[in-house]
């Protein structure tokens, strides 16, 4: 079940000049909301009109990534300012891991590209083509917020370390297939859960198994949750999905091609909207969900071979 | 010899965003509140604080917070969840005791612009006029302590300490707008600015609540250290209206729910138990009259 984040979380955390209460804050008022993926700005006014908290801009959905192959890179700035120019929400775009001219392309005062365009959250991104085989972003230098996926604790608090403001599970990109969603959701829980079960000695040595700082360790012990606003990503294209992975304890839910590649995009982004806010009433899920059309075709993930998930890219 | 005063529900407003923040921060602010009251009286209000999602739900509160958010998305889903008619009922007929933070500002505003394509409902309340997004993207969010003169005290800070106002994407009140009896028809005739509909107060007491002079609880000085490097700012003019109030009904543009400081919690509190007792006592007078 959802556990709440306390309201002093991350509240003297310094980051240089930047204050993180004010990286993280933004995820907060995106809470109980769902972020929806459009490659243009006709999509991010659908977006806008369903109810979205936010949009990501980027080239290629995930589905089409994965179709076409090759390299995925960050999209054409000039694309992502059309959206910024389009809609009044907040606009986040992605940068490939371990990209930091890419992210730099986006502040002028640190003259980082995304941060230069101004954009209002970066995602490091496992969907896009990697760009360091060892390495992330160290984000702690950026005036605009990061939000990184994870898919077990380990990953989620050693993004938290390098400066995350915000968590995504990762799921399956493209896939329309929850299943990678719920596996990493659960696996976060139960990492929590586990820890939270352990005494101080046996802490350090979980720390030290799963790779991350100890004292983010204990402190995501004792909430009993991630220190950070955490969203669904990869695979949810149904109400019913977005609901789901709300009850496993999400604050938000990110849709990538799950709307797009559906039949009636306005109608189903709506509805997702809907069952966020709803997600513990039956009544309304069950209404949203009614004559929706076409979902996306989805591909089964147990049908992906091990090269091919998305998952798997991140350290 | 204990007065019993009724139970008080104050609802939070939870379609989407920062609505877990701010029943954290009413729960310390009702243990501070009994922290500081005689013995003999801290037992007397019980307040409970709930998640609103349904106008059943909104139908049991004494008072509402509309919490920090996106404001499109949260207009969108109370008119989709059928809450947007009974919100205004709440604000303007009822005129029960409401407070809106950021998004919760904005929709309590009687006109807004820089709004998206096609405008967005507002519920209205407050006779202001509020510029969205005013300081510019996320990479022009900042926070700042400022002196704010309404404070109440918590166990470990006195009500003068200054307060840490944090602003994400923030609104600023850009005009305070006379009172109108219907809508505010010159705002309406503004080009990019949406107003909210009219909805006339259900009896004396909310007329006077609604009617009220629209006080100015807090301003940012255009010196504000954070802001000089905020490029949108520039030609801003020397303070902006950050806080202001109506009657039973506040707006602040910051965020008092991203903070471990209960201090406005305390204050509103006190405030909403003010708006309980007038109704109270009107409904009596109003009873033994008729």
């Amino acid at each position: 079940m959802p556990t709440e984040l306390p309201t002093s979380n991350g509240n003297t955390a310094q980051d240089g000049e930047n204050n993180f209460a004010v990286k993280a804050g933004l995820a907060r008022m995106l809470k109980g909301g769902v972020i929806m993926d459009v490659v243009n700005a006709e999509q991010a006014r659908i977006a806008e009109e369903a109810g979205a908290v936010a949009v990501m801009a980027l080239e290629r959905v995930p589905a089409d990534i994965r179709a076409q192959g090759g390299v995925a890179r960050m999209s054409d700035p000039q694309m992502i300012r059309e959206i910024m120019d389009t809609v009044t929400i907040p606009v986040m775009a992605k940068a490939r891991i371990g990209h930091f001219v890419e992210c730099q392309v986006r502040s002028p005062r640190t003259l980082p590209i995304l941060e230069a365009l101004g954009v209002d959250y970066v995602d490091e991104s496992e969907v896009l083509t990697p760009a360091d085989a060892i390495h992330h972003v160290d984000k702690h230098p950026f005036r605009i917020p990061f939000v990184c996926g994870c898919r077990n604790l380990g990953e989620a608090l050693r993004r938290v370390s390098e400066g995350a403001a915000m968590i995504r599970t990762k799921g399956e990109a493209g896939t329309g297939d929850v299943i990678e969603a719920v596996r990493h959701m659960r696996q976060v829980n139960s990492d929590i859960q586990k820890a939270s079960a352990m005494s101080s000695t046996e802490l350090y040595t979980y720390a030290k198994e799963l790779g991350v700082d100890y004292a983010l360790l204990k402190e995501t012990a004792k909430l009993g949750r991630l220190p950070v606003v955490n969203f669904a990503a990869g695979g949810v294209a149904t109400p019913a999905d977005a609901a789901l992975m709300m009850q496993l304890g999400c604050d938000g839910v990110f849709v990538g091609s799950g709307i797009f590649k559906s039949g009636d995009a306005a109608k189903r982004a709506k509805a997702i909207v809907q069952a966020v806010t709803h997600y513990k009433d039956p009544k309304v899920l069950m209404e949203v969900s009614m004559d929706l059309g076409e979902a996306m075709v989805g591909i089964n993930c147990g049908d992906l071979g091990e090269q091919e998930k998305l998952a798997k890219r991140g350290y | 010899m204990t007065v019993v005063l009724p139970d008080v529900t104050v609802g939070v407003l939870a379609l989407q965003g920062a609505f877990s923040e701010h029943v954290q921060l009413l729960r310390a602010a009702a243990e501070s509140l009994a922290l500081k009251h005689e013995p003999a009286q801290q037992s007397q209000t019980r307040w409970s604080f709930v998640e609103i999602r349904t106008p059943e739900e909104l139908a049991r509160c004494d008072g509402l917070i509309i919490p920090g958010g996106e404001s499109t998305a949260m207009s969108l889903v109370a008119a989709r969840s059928g809450l947007l008619e009974p919100l205004r009922d709440f604000v303007k007929v009822l005129r029960k005791p409401t407070w809106g933070t950021c998004a919760g500002l904005i929709l309590l505003a009687e006109a807004a612009n820089r709004t998206k394509k096609g405008g967005q409902q507002l519920i209205g309340g407050l006779d202001v006029r509020v510029n969205r997004n005013h300081f510019g993207r996320q990479v022009e969010s900042f926070q700042a302590n400022l002196q704010l003169s309404f404070l109440g005290d918590s166990p470990d800070k006195s009500a003068n300490e200054p307060y840490r106002c944090v602003f994400i994407r923030a609104p600023v009140v850009e005009k305070i707008l006379p009172h109108r009896d219907g809508v505010q028809t010159e705002e309406e005739s503004r080009d990019a600015t949406v107003v909210a509909p009219s909805k006339a107060p259900g009896d004396q007491l909310a007329e006077k609540e609604t009617t009220a002079q629209v006080e100015v609880m807090a301003t940012l000085p255009a010196q504000t250290p954070a802001l000089h490097a905020n490029r949108e700012h520039d030609d801003a003019g020397t303070e902006d209206i950050i806080a202001v109030r109506q009657g039973n009904v506040l707006g602040i543009s910051f965020h008092p729910e991203l903070t471990a400081d209960p201090r406005i919690h305390v204050w509103w509190l006190g405030e909403v138990l003010k708006a309980v007792e007038r109704r109270r006592q009107f409904d009596l007078v109003h009873r033994s009259a008729s």
